[in-house]
This record gives structure tokens, C-alpha cells and sequence, in this order.
């Protein structure tokens, strides 16, 4: 079953657009949404949260249309914006009191224990959490109201390492009974290396691709050269640099020509984010 | 919507805003005031504060995150508003009870606290709604511009309601001559008064929620 199924997707701001965004989660997988800042990650989860209208397109959850059960469908979505703060000056517990009421399947005792984990103090104000601590509240809120499917931007951005690999780890444990599903949006790539099944990388507002992550990652290769190879790889070439000894560059590994003198390795996620971003630039 | 609206007396609206009816409608003992003042207050004081702190709380947010519709955002933030208006309104009409019993012999130059006049202030406050709710709407956070044309709509209905009072002798004997004491015609104001606050009220939610179902929550 699909957790999640995004069919199509268009949105335009004024010098901005997403278009045709199209990618699908099964259930009990955590999914990395990855892309440039500003490439529309945060725009698309708004838009499976019905917080942004689209244009067109169509967005199931768990084989719901969101933009026909949207009160049901958010029962069992857990959303976190990393960097939000809401009442700040309020303490945890009056915000949980509050924030509790809307859920049909509020579980009090898996909340005090996600509070436990995390160290979190309820008698805290949320303005005196560090940005960490914050987006650990979002998601015990989030994991205490039955949600199967985890929507979170940016959740680990503000974390210390040990609380990354922490979360990391929560995650991974959440999908082993293959209940829940988790798609989170990030730019600290070596986290999705850590705990994601699937990539999706989204550039300029549209899809570059949506895989396994492994197929993902040996779909590319980066390949190093002389600069008098440059002229006639260019073209094949997804971006590349030039340094002293040659250049560096990013190409789809079935546009690698095994005869050519080159040296072909599989890139790291954050080098295939870093070789769009190029060209971008270079387009741009 | 109820959780919305305990969300909002809980956590958005300030405790003081409900403690100042209390405060506001202790003006109806000032003898002889222009008493539209008194829930006049309400506009040029509760409403952008209110406001300005579901802005500053990110409360927009929040509640877009909840499982609620849009229409249960602003049917909930209405009735918080309604609440509100009719707390300043009961409060005051109680006190005016007190003024009428303090200064038995008193000659009023602006309208006497009598039920009739009860009936203009809900009026005033329906077309303070009316202005409000349809301008706050159309983003849900920008208050300036709203609280400001529906302060200054609710001003002109009870400074050209308080000049026809004055001016038209129709109007002068039913708030100031034998209409005054008539309970029928002034229950008959205060009846009329409520009925179009509460037509201006529905028809303002309906606009405020056509509007806010366009709203990019960003």
C-alpha cells in the first residue's frame, strides 16, 4: 500500500514555480526529500498538508485523496516544520493540553514516554527549548497522536550530532513493524545515507528523480578527467569543475563510455546535490 | 471548532481582554458620556491587540496544522470575537442599570443607556465585523489596514447615528422623548439592533471564510 502518493503536482508563485512533482512512498520506508534550498521541498509538504493550494495535480494519503478527507487524513499525518515555533511563551504542558484535544487517538502514555526519551521538560516554556529540543517536541506530539505517516522538513537541521543519530535510530526503529512511514525533507545529506530507504531530489521545482537509494546514487557517476577531454564530454556532462589537474564532474552513469580515459566513481548524495546546484548556476 | 475556540481563550487571547468589559463598562457611571465609547473599546483596543497576538504566536500555523478545516478556523475565530463583543456589551448594559438608578435626573446631550440604544451598539458592532473579518482575511495575519477602516466604519455609523438623533425629530423623540421611556419601542431597537448584528456577523464569516479558503499558508 502506498502511504503516500503525489501525482502531478503544479504550484506557481511569482518567479517560482513546482511542476509536475510526481513520487510515491510505501508504507513502512522512510523516504529523504532532498534538494537545493529554495528548490521546492518545503512548498510540496506544505501542499501534502493542504497548507499550500495547488494548482493541479493530486495528493493521496494511505489512498486518500488529501484534498477530499483532509480532517481524517490529518489524524494520521504527524507534520513538523523544523525551525516553527508556536506559543513560544507557553509552557509544554499547556500546549500539549490544548494541542491533544483535536486527536481522536491521543496516546497519553506513549507521549510521556517520547518526553521521557527526548528530556524533555514539560514545565519548559517552549521559548527556553534550543531548536533541537523543539523539533524533538514536534515530534512527540507527532508520534503521540497515532499518525502512520511522519511528514517532517528539515527535522535533524538544528540537532547535535548524538541527537541526529538519536532520531536517526527512532526512525529507523518506527517503520520496522512496517506500520509507519516517514518522509523528511533535509540538506544534511549524511543522515539520509544513515536511515533512508528511497531518495527523492527535487530541483528547481521539478523531480530529477525518485528511487531506491542505492539505485539511486549508481545512476550517476562523478567523473574525473584532463581538461582537453572537457570540450567533447560537455555535453554529457550534468555539471562539472576545473581545477589544476583536470576537472571534476557529474554525469548519468549510462552516459559513462568505458573507453574513454576517465575516472569514474559512484557519487555521495551531497556531491549529486552540490553538481546540480552547478548547473544551475551554469544554466542560471 | 470547540477546540479551536478553548485553543484561542487559552492560549491566543490574553486573560486581560476578557477582564476588560469589566474595566470598559464601568465607563457607563461616567454622567452623560458618549457611551458608543464604551464598546467602542472593544474595536480600537482588544481587537488589534488580539489580533497582533496570533500573528506574533504563529497561531495561523498551528492551526492549519490541526485537523481542522479552514471554514472551522475562522467560524471558531468569529466566535471568539462574538464572545467578546457580547461580554463588552452585557457588562456595559449591566452598569448602565447603576447609572440610570445614580443619576436619576440626569439630561443627556448624547444617547441615554436605554435598551434602544443597546440595539445601535450591536449595529455599530456588526458593521465593525462586517469591514473587519473580510479585510483580516484576506491573508489571516495582516491586521493593520482592517482594524483601522473597521475602527473608523464603526466611528462614522455612531457619530452620523448620534447626529440623526440629534438632527431628525423622529429619531430624537424615540431616544430622547416619549419613545425613551416606551419599553416596547426600545425593546423593539434593541431587537432590531441584534438581528442586523447578527445578519452583518454571518454575512462577514462568509465572506471572511470565501477569502481565507485562497489563503497561502506560509
Amino acid at each position: 500500500m502506498l502511504a503516500l502518493d503525489i501525482r502531478n503536482v503544479t504550484k506557481a508563485y511569482p518567479g517560482f514555480q513546482i511542476k509536475d512533482v510526481s513520487f510515491q512512498l510505501e508504507q513502512g520506508y522512510i523516504m529523504g526529500f532532498i534538494g537545493a534550498n529554495g528548490a521546492g521541498k518545503t512548498t510540496t509538504i506544505k501542499s501534502i498538508m493542504n497548507m499550500t493550494r495547488i494548482d493541479s495535480g493530486e495528493i493521496f494519503v494511505m489512498g486518500k485523496s488529501v484534498a477530499t478527507h483532509e480532517m481524517a487524513l490529518k489524524q494520521e499525518i504527524g507534520c513538523a516544520f523544523g525551525d516553527v515555533g508556536f506559543y513560544t511563551r507557553s509552557k509544554i504542558k499547556t500546549l500539549t493540553s490544548i494541542a491533544k484535544k483535536f486527536y481522536t487517538n491521543w496516546n497519553d502514555e506513549a507521549y510521556y514516554t517520547y518526553l521521557r526519551r527526548f528530556k524533555l521538560d514539560e514545565n519548559k516554556k517552549i521559548a527556553e527549548l534550543s531548536s533541537g529540543m523543539k523539533v524533538k517536541y514536534n515530534l512527540a506530539l507527532a508520534l503521540s497522536h497515532g499518525a502512520k505517516l511522519l511528514v517532517l522538513d528539515e527535522p535533524t537541521s538544528g540537532l547535535d550530532p548524538v541527537s541526529r543519530d538519536d532520531l536517526l535510530d527512532l526512525f529507523r526503529e518506527l517503520v520496522l513493524d512496517g506500520e509507519f512511514s516517514i518522509l523528511f525533507s533535509t540538506h544534511i545529506t549524511s543522515d539520509l545515507e544513515k536511515c533512508a530507504d528511497y531518495i527523492t531530489f527535487i530541483d528547481k521545482g521539478r523531480i530529477v528523480a525518485s528511487s531506491d537509494k542505492h539505485e539511486f546514487v549508481e545512476s550517476y557517476r562523478l567523473v574525473g578527467g584532463r581538461v582537453d577531454q572537457l570540450p567533447e564530454l560537455k555535453a554529457r556532462l550534468i555539471a562539472y569543475k576545473t581545477n589544476t589537474f583536470g576537472f571534476t564532474g557529474l554525469m548519468y552513469a549510462a552516459d559513462v563510455d568505458p573507453s574513454l580515459d576517465l575516472k569514474a566513481t559512484t557519487p555521495s548524495l551531497e556531491e549529486i546535490m552540490v553538481y546540480f546546484a552547478k548547473k544551475e548556476e551554469a544554466h542560471g | 471548532m470547540v477546540n479551536l475556540v478553548m485553543k484561542d481563550m487559552r492560549l491566543g487571547v490574553n486573560p486581560w481582554f476578557f477582564a476588560l468589559p469589566l474595566f470598559t463598562g464601568a465607563l457607563m457611571l461616567v454622567p452623560g458620556w458618549i457611551y458608543f465609547m464604551v464598546p467602542f473599546y472593544f474595536c480600537c483596543i482588544t481587537v488589534p491587540n488580539m489580533l497582533g497576538g496570533f500573528k506574533s504566536q504563529n497561531d495561523l500555523m498551528f492551526s492549519s496544522m490541526m485537523p481542522v478545516t479552514k471554514q472551522d478556523i475562522v467560524k471558531a475565530r468569529v466566535t471568539v470575537i462574538v464572545i467578546l463583543e457580547l461580554m463588552h456589551l452585557i457588562v456595559a448594559m449591566l452598569f448602565s442599570l447603576l447609572t440610570f438608578r445614580l443619576y436619576p435626573n440626569m439630561m443627556y446631550y448624547f444617547f441615554s443607556p436605554h435598551l434602544g440604544f443597546w440595539g445601535l451598539c450591536f449595529v455599530m458592532l456588526g458593521v465593525f465585523n462586517l469591514v473587519l473579518l473580510p479585510m483580516y482575511y484576506k491573508t489571516a495575519y495582516k491586521y493593520g489596514a482592517a482594524t483601522t477602516a473597521s475602527t473608523i466604519a464603526a466611528l462614522l455609523f455612531a457619530g452620523i447615528a448620534q447626529w440623526v438623533g440629534i438632527q431628525s425629530p423622529w429619531a430624537h423623540d424615540l431616544f430622547y422623548g416619549a419613545g425613551a421611556e416606551d419599553m416596547v419601542v426600545q425593546a423593539s431597537i434593541l431587537g432590531v439592533g441584534i438581528l442586523v448584528f447578527l445578519a452583518l456577523t454571518w454575512m462577514a464569516y462568509r465572506m471572511a471564510v470565501k477569502r481565507f479558503l485562497n489563503v497561502e499558508l506560509l
